[in-house]
């Protein structure tokens, strides 16, 4: 059996959708980044922190069809004269390249040029490209360039190190894994977001954490629908819920999910992680069937139609308009429901949606965003 | 015009990114990874902000994204809607303009899928000044260089 480690600082994963269980193996002995293993059946995971030096990275995904989640780029940086950047940045957008970066230079230097850095896909001709934008643009000549592929671990570290202990609300703060909390007394959920959505700075969060607050008491079975990080899972054991089950469409959420419970020291019995095909209310999308997992959420959930007492999906709107009846169904008649990840001018569609729904429904905002919450309609159904 | 207090308060730009997007599909991979994350600019917020303010064009269209990052590594975006070439593409159902255009005609579209392309680009921000008319003008230029007739009616 092999040994679970953890990059220390980051859980990255290939996502190899379709699988259920990701193999650990050793792509390259200076690369050692393992994978776990996701079954939520079997074992929890072992906490063991493994530091590597950041420069052996990970891994380059050899199944063919999945992602290009961690696939190279290309990165170039392009001098031209500062009076046309705008234009011949636009111009390479249109020529293929994916982003353009121009720098704002404070200290005006006496060349009037500026460097523009552009990713291109791996597949992309650079030459071309760039001599076709400066063509377009009207420059006499192709401006000077250099290529390098870019390094993934560059970005993904940096993104990291913006993370700091956030206090959502009195007596509950959100911690990165590498930090201390800053009050040991207060309730701290520790979080290693990965790739997966759900930091607890986002208003959203935010907004599903208070509503949390308000409506464990203790005792009750939770589930988190799109769950990302497993925030607000781990949140509603940490206040008093007898179960949590997190669910979400998309493998690296679970895992970062199944990582973060370990943190928390959240074992299996009170928490449980699910990973769900994407089709499920609308069997005729074709494209990614081939990605799917073939889990539906109707064979495994059969026995847990109407039992959970709270419910909270902080989504986004198309999803939350597509999948009302599922996520209505998961609740027992009563149970209180929340919804988030919509804008507040998206609130009145959101409302109408749901209103044959639930009772009670309530909206509160924070920012733009909003978070709607009511209780599920005792009779009909 | 900004004013003065706005001018007073601006926070000092890093840097301008320019990113294709496509609508209800920000992820943290490349494109937006790399772009961003050079930054510091909180990846999943700004994911999620997108896809928010996406939900109402059709999934995976190609949405055009300005942002500008700050050096206190906070950020503001403006999202435009998919250029006039991929509207013009998308109605003919073809792959790519002419390859002479102005000699060889590559399809033949009415003006009233210039008209709807026109609605739809009137609420991108930079066009909100323009009337429906010189919109349309500007969109039956485009698909003159891409070698794309207009006609009144398509039989």
């Amino acid at each position: 059996m092999a040994l679970r480690h953890f990059f220390k600082h980051l859980t990255i994963l290939t996502s190899s959708y379709g699988f259920c269980t990701l193999s650990s193996r050793f792509i390259h002995p200076s690369l050692t980044t393992l994978f776990n293993n996701i079954n939520p059946k079997t074992q929890p995971l072992i906490p063991t922190k493994f530091s590597l030096p950041l420069s052996h990275c990970y891994t380059s995904v050899s199944h063919p069809s999945t992602s290009t989640l961690l696939s190279p780029y290309l990165s170039v940086r392009i001098r031209c004269p500062k009076d046309i950047a705008d234009v011949f940045s636009e111009a390479l957008m249109c020529f293929g390249a994916t982003s353009t970066t121009v720098d704002e230079d404070d200290n005006c230097d006496t060349s009037n040029e500026i460097c523009i850095e552009s990713i291109f896909p791996e597949s992309e001709d650079v030459d071309v490209c760039i001599s076709q934008a400066a063509d377009s643009v009207g420059l006499k000549m192709i401006p000077s360039y250099e290529v390098k592929t870019g390094e993934h671990y560059d970005w993904i570290k940096k993104t990291q190190e913006s993370f700091d202990p956030v206090e959502v609300t009195e007596g509950l703060w959100i911690v990165p894994e590498w930090k201390t909390p800053p009050d040991v007394k207060a309730t701290n959920i520790i979080l290693n977001p990965g790739l997966a959505f759900g930091t607890g700075e986002h208003p959203t969060t935010r907004l599903c954490l208070l509503l949390l607050q308000r409506l464990i008491k203790g005792g009750e079975r939770f589930l988190d629908y799109g769950t990302g990080s497993g925030i607000l899972a781990i949140a509603a054991l940490k206040f008093g819920a007898s179960f949590s089950v997190g669910i979400d469409i998309d493998p690296l959420a679970i895992t970062s999910a199944h990582h973060n419970a370990a943190l928390n020291d959240i074992g299996l019995e009170n928490f449980q992680l699910r990973l769900v095909s994407s089709n499920t209310s609308s069997p005729s999308t074709d494209e990614h069937k081939d990605i799917q997992k073939q889990t539906s959420f109707e064979a495994v959930a059969e026995s847990e139609h109407e039992t959970y007492d709270v419910i909270v999906a902080n989504i986004l709107l198309n999803p939350l308009l597509e999948l009302a009846d599922d996520i209505v169904s998961h609740a027992r008649p009563g149970a209180g429901i929340g919804l988030s990840g919509i804008l507040s001018e998206q609130v009145p569609c959101i409302i109408d949606r749901y209103s044959p729904l639930l009772d009670n429904i309530s909206v509160s905002e924070i920012d733009d965003w909003a978070c709607l919450s009511g209780t599920k309609k005792l009779t009909g159904n | 015009m900004s004013t003065l207090k706005e001018i007073l308060t601006r926070r000092p730009v890093a840097a301008t990114i320019r990113l294709t997007v496509p609508a209800g599909g920000a992820r943290p991979a490349p494109p937006v990874g790399p772009a961003l994350g050079q930054y510091r600019l909180n990846l999943m917020a700004f994911c999620k902000d997108f896809n928010a303010r996406t939900q109402k064009y059709k999934p995976d269209t190609p949405m055009s994204v300005t942002i500008t990052a700050f050096k206190d590594n906070t950020f503001e975006f403006t999202v435009k809607s998919p250029s006039v070439t991929w509207y013009l593409k998308k109605a003919a159902g073809i792959e790519s303009g002419s390859s002479r255009p102005g000699h060889v005609v590559a399809t033949t579209l009415s003006v009233r899928h210039i008209y709807e392309i026109a609605k739809i680009k009137q609420s991108d921000p930079y066009c909100q000044y323009m009337s429906l008319e010189s919109i349309c003008k500007s969109i039956i230029g485009t698909a003159n260089t891409m070698g794309i007739k207009v006609v009144k009616d398509l039989d």
